[in-house]
């Protein structure tokens, strides 16, 4: 009688169903939310820096020197401003950086004598700082070869760079599965994280615990079809990857299904967790948004790689399913990542799945006891 | 059928004694009455009998037909029905039904006839579609009675089931127990209004997690040498 029954499971399976589709914000939140959040920051998070405004005092005024300020503005990622206070520019934030070309310059450079200029970042924005440094061998190179009549190939050793997965580097590519996983993963966690939370807060968990019904039953009936209902919303923002950002898929749809399952359910698992321990939505509420958001915005190598970080919080970040999924949906996008790649997230998926749902239900209380 | 007993029995919340030392006999086939004013440990009793919480000292004992028996054996053909609101607002009468049937794994032919039995006699039946959150008080407790029910229990756990009712609506409800204790089913009801003391077969007052006096209402009165049940009370709360 008193078994593992799955017609217990999928009648709390039907029920939960009916109480998410008489209630419109749930599924608004599901469905809309994920492609809304998707492409608004899509949008919205570029690391690509353009127009960087670089205040020019070129105290010089010959041939060599404005062939250097057209090398600049040339680039397209550099704004050349004339200017008499470049430095003043630099504080009042008018500009970005700043360049200093002293009288001597186009001579020193036709008398064939290394050409000085200095060239001043604003050091107090570390992310434009180090992105302007990655763009300056080009001008240098650029200026080698147009100021000297240096060709590229004269160097004796020359290193040919080439991009694979996104040739052109477009940050989009890279970022926008990746905000995929973390709202996914938000999605999920914060749909279940209410669900047994609501039947402690209205009374109905006393209830249900005087019947016949089992704690795996509770948590398998909710826990599908959230599941369910999250990976409708992972079809819509796969749809605006690829439709509104265009970013490729280059790898096997039905590994790229597995992985969102097996993360999917690790997110649900995790919210179900905090749902059964909290037993308050508000509570529960909170909690999922704390550990749904921060490890997964900045211990997942969304933004930050993993690899770079310290030691123990490279070990900490193996405990945090999306930064297993960050590595899968990356790879099965960008790089056609197959299961062999793909062997260690997904095994690390499965077990971390497996061990949030035992948790959960190690957890589940079966008594009023507070 | 099933009794029960309790012996010295106890729950502490903290520092608070919801129960303290509390031992009755609810034999088998009656309609018991837990007759005490709010915080008299009424709900507690009810939990503890229904497995929902553990006792912090004394037992709850179960027999089936006068001998030995375990909740774990009564657990099947228990139902119990909480004093608050555990309903889904949002889900009609009818679904209610069909989610309990599955709950207790009813096949077809028994859920059309208890379903059927249940919606008319509490008159439920052209109500079938409304939302739990939609009906009034009395018809809300009916329903929750009609989950309890719908797997025939034979023991019936009741927690203030008339509480917020209409008077008209509560003499229907007190209707349905007798039809139901008249097949023998141990009914354990709980209640704050005096006036349903009289309706038990048996009534048990307590106050404060104390039990006043156990027995038939009417010896129950004569023993205490008072005319109603708030004498008793009234006499008892100046203990």
């Amino acid at each position: 009688m008193n078994g593992f029954s799955l017609h217990r499971a999928w009648a709390i399976a039907r029920k939960e169903v009916m109480h998410v589709l008489r209630d419109p914000f749930t599924l608004a939140l599901a469905l809309g939310l994920p492609v809304m959040l998707v492409t608004f920051f899509g949008y919205a998070i570029d690391f690509e820096v353009r127009d960087i405004k670089v205040a020019v005092a070129d105290r010089d005024n010959g041939p060599a020197a404005r062939r250097l300020k057209e090398i600049f503005s040339a680039s397209g990622y550099f704004q050349v401003l004339e200017a008499a206070d470049p430095v003043g520019m630099l504080d009042s934030r008018r500009a970005d950086a700043a360049l200093f070309i002293e009288p001597g310059f186009s001579r020193d450079a036709q008398g064939g004598r290394p050409a000085r200029a200095q060239f001043v970042l604003d050091g107090s924005d570390n992310s434009k700082g180090a992105v302007m440094m990655a763009y300056l061998p080009g001008i240098q190179r650029a200026a080698a070869a147009r100021i000297y009549g240096l060709e590229p190939a004269f160097a004796p050793l020359s290193v040919e760079t080439r991009f694979l997965f996104n040739p052109e580097l477009s940050s989009r590519w890279f970022m926008v599965p990746g905000l995929a996983v973390i709202i996914i993963g938000l999605l999920a966690i914060l749909l279940t994280a209410m669900t047994v939370a609501r039947e402690w807060e209205n009374g109905s968990m006393e209830l249900l615990l005087s019947t016949p019904v089992r704690p795996l039953e509770i948590i398998i009936g909710k826990l599908a079809p959230y599941g369910l209902l999250v990976l409708t919303g992972v079809f819509f923002v796969y749809l605006s990857a690829r439709l509104v950002f265009g970013v490729p898929f280059e790898g096997s749809h039905l590994l790229f299904l597995l992985a969102c399952l097996l993360f999917i359910t690790a997110a649900l698992s995790q919210g179900l967790f905090i749902s059964v321990a909290a037993r308050q939505q508000q509570v529960a509420m909170q909690v999922a948004i704390i550990s749904g958001l921060l490890p997964s915005m900045l211990l997942s190598g969304f933004i930050f790689p993993v690899e770079s970080m310290p030691a123990f919080f490279q070990y900490f970040t193996m405990i945090l399913p999306p930064r297993w999924f960050m590595v899968a949906a990356r790879g099965i996008f960008l790089k056609g990542s197959g299961l062999a790649e793909l062997a260690v997230p997904l095994a690390a998926l499965a077990a971390l799945s497996l061990l949030l749902l035992a948790l959960a239900l190690k957890k589940f209380k079966t008594d009023l006891e507070p | 059928m099933f009794s029960i007993r309790t012996e010295g029995l106890r729950k502490q919340f903290g520092a608070v004694k919801a129960l303290d030392g509390v031992s009755f006999d609810l034999s088998a086939g009656l309609l018991h009455g837990l007759i005490g004013s709010d915080g008299a440990g009424k709900t507690t009793t009810l939990r503890l009998l229904a497995g929902l919480l553990r006792p912090s000292a004394g037992e709850v004992l179960y027999y089936r037909d006068g001998k030995d028996s375990s909740f774990a054996e009564m657990r099947p053909s228990l139902a119990y029905m909480p004093q608050q609101a555990s309903l889904y607002p949002d889900l009609s009468v009818g679904e209610h039904l069909e989610f309990f049937r599955e709950l207790y794994r009813l096949d077809a032919a028994t859920f059309t006839r208890r379903s059927g039995e249940l919606l008319e006699i509490t008159r439920l039946d052209k109500f079938r579609e409304r939302r739990a959150g939609k009906l009034s008080g009395g018809m809300y407790k009916k329903l929750g009675l009609m989950c309890a029910l719908l797997q025939s229990p034979s023991v019936l756990l009741l927690d203030e089931p008339t509480n917020g009712v209409d008077p008209i609506s509560r003499r229907e409800f007190w209707e349905l127990l007798y039809a139901l204790a008249a097949k023998k089913i141990l009914i354990i009801v709980s209640t704050a209004y005096m006036d349903e003391a009289e309706r038990c077969s048996r009534v048990h007052l307590l106050d404060r997690g104390r039990l006043l006096s156990s027995g038939e209402p009417r010896e129950v009165l004569k023993a205490a040498g008072a005319a109603s049940f708030e004498e008793i009370f009234i006499k008892g709360g100046g203990r």
